[in-house]
């Protein structure tokens, strides 16, 4: 899953969370999942970051 | 009427004896050289005038120049008009008259005016000149380009002129790989014209194999040139459609070959030497180009290398906007998560805390604290006495206790 595709899940469920559109047996769930690509998405930042800059340094 | 009779001697004595008597001077005469040659030292000549409008002759006569005058005039002519004496030549005698019984009527030739000829020479010329010019076509050669890349060579030259070995000779030591090709031609006397105007004919048949053409011609700057200044040639080269070097071979004035043809140069070798000049010079440009665009090439590239080393420089610091950005908005999609989850659960527990309070309401020991009672029959809630018969029993419930009536 590319970085947007996570990010538009994530704030798919936030929507859906904050209009209350979830059952509480489902709340663990998602929130479960909404971790998840919290951290999916700041991974792939901080991979990208080291990525860039060890690019560059070889050029 | 004088009736005697003179035998053919007497008579032309007599002619011998008036001539001397009478033309005992010498004179300058003008005169065309209608034959001229030369024999065991001497120089024999037919002089001809012709009417200026007809071209038929008007007077005629032999002339003579004996050996010990022709030693001397002879090669003074040659070396001031660049030609020997020579049919077809205008020409300023100082002549005596001489007439010898055996032998007839002779103008002996004491002195060759050589500036006449050169006068009437340069006066032709200058005549073929106007004429081409006014023809249009006398700067038609320095007109054309010369190729840069001249390396397919039709030669016009005599085959055994030592001037033709040289200029080829000249053509192999240089660097380049020309390509000669000879057409034979006359290169002197009477056949000069219509030997190299067949030459540049059969060049013209085969004119896509050649990038110029070169006359040249071996030989001292004593041999006869008068042929080259003729209209035909002039005409035949000027309009010739490939440039054409001349070469041939003379210090003097330019004869009327070198003043309408491309280049004049004044030796074969010269020649040779011209044509290895020009690809040197085009060599030159082209490694110039060369430099040029290796120059260009390299000062554009280290540019573009400094731009993408300036662009690669802001990545870094460009990234870590992007990355603040996206990390700012991960958080705020889990602040609004944790918002949104307080929310919900509080929600749930205010509905079960109202439920618990409508549940809370509804016990019925509440009201049997009021007194309210409630009664049931065989353990279920009585809400009417309708059905109810005497002598049934009935449990009635309390705040505290139970009562078991028997109803009446």
């Amino acid at each position: 899953m590319t970085y947007e595709e996570s990010l538009k899940q994530l704030e798919d469920i936030v929507r859906k969370m904050e209009a209350g559109d979830y059952s509480i047996d489902e709340l663990a769930e998602k929130l479960t999942l909404a971790q998840q690509l919290i951290s999916q998405c700041k991974e792939k930042l901080e991979k990208t970051d080291s990525e860039i800059k060890k690019i560059l340094e070889n050029r | 009427m004088n009736t005697t009779t003179f035998s053919l001697y007497e008579l032309n004595a007599l002619v011998r004896q008036t001539i001397e008597q009478t033309l005992d001077d010498e004179y300058w005469v003008e005169a065309e050289l209608a034959e001229c040659r030369v024999n065991r030292g001497h120089c024999y000549m037919e002089l001809i005038q012709k009417d200026e409008h007809s071209n038929t002759p008007i007077a005629r006569a032999q002339a003579k120049c004996w050996q010990n005058t022709w030693a001397m005039l002879g090669p003074y002519f040659e070396k001031t008009t660049g030609q020997p004496l020579h049919a077809g030549l205008k020409t300023r005698l100082k002549v005596y008259p001489q007439f010898h019984e055996t032998y007839g009527f002779s103008w002996i030739v004491t002195d060759i005016d050589p500036t006449y000829t050169l006068g009437d020479m340069t006066k032709r010329r200058q005549e073929i000149i106007r004429q081409l010019q006014e023809e249009g076509v006398f700067d038609l050669q320095r007109e054309l380009q010369f190729p840069l890349f001249c390396l397919n060579i039709a030669v016009v030259s005599s085959q055994t002129a030592a001037g033709y070995g040289d200029f080829v000779n000249q053509l192999a030591d240089s660097p380049y790989e020309f390509r000669t090709q000879l057409y034979p031609a006359t290169m002197q006397g009477e056949q000069v014209e219509q030997s190299i105007i067949e030459a540049l004919n059969c060049i013209y048949h085969d004119i896509d194999n050649f990038d110029c053409v070169v006359i040249i011609r071996g030989g001292g700057a004593t041999a006869d040139l008068s042929g080259f200044d003729t209209l035909a040639l002039a005409e035949n080269v000027a309009q010739f459609p490939l440039p054409i070097i001349t070469g041939i071979g003379h210090d003097r004035d330019e004869s009327v070959l070198d003043m309408v043809s491309h280049q004049r140069v004044k030796t074969p070798t010269a020649a040779a030497q011209f044509l290895i000049s020009h690809l040197d010079a085009t060599m030159q440009r082209i490694d110039n180009y060369q430099e040029r665009i290796t120059r260009y090439a390299t000062i554009k590239m280290e540019t573009e290398h400094l731009r993408l080393a300036h662009l690669a420089e802001r990545i870094p610091s460009l990234f870590s906007l992007v990355k603040t950005r996206q990390e700012a908005r991960l958080d705020t999609l889990a602040n609004r998560i944790q918002s949104a989850l307080i929310l919900t659960i509080e929600k749930q527990h205010h509905q079960l805390h109202m439920l618990q309070h409508r549940v809370k309401a509804l016990d019925p020991a509440l009201l049997l604290k009021r007194g309210y009672s409630i009664t049931l029959h065989q353990g279920r809630v009585l809400r009417s006495a309708d059905n109810i018969k005497p002598g049934t029993e009935i449990e009635t419930r309390l705040e505290q206790g139970t009562i078991i009536s028997i109803t009446k």
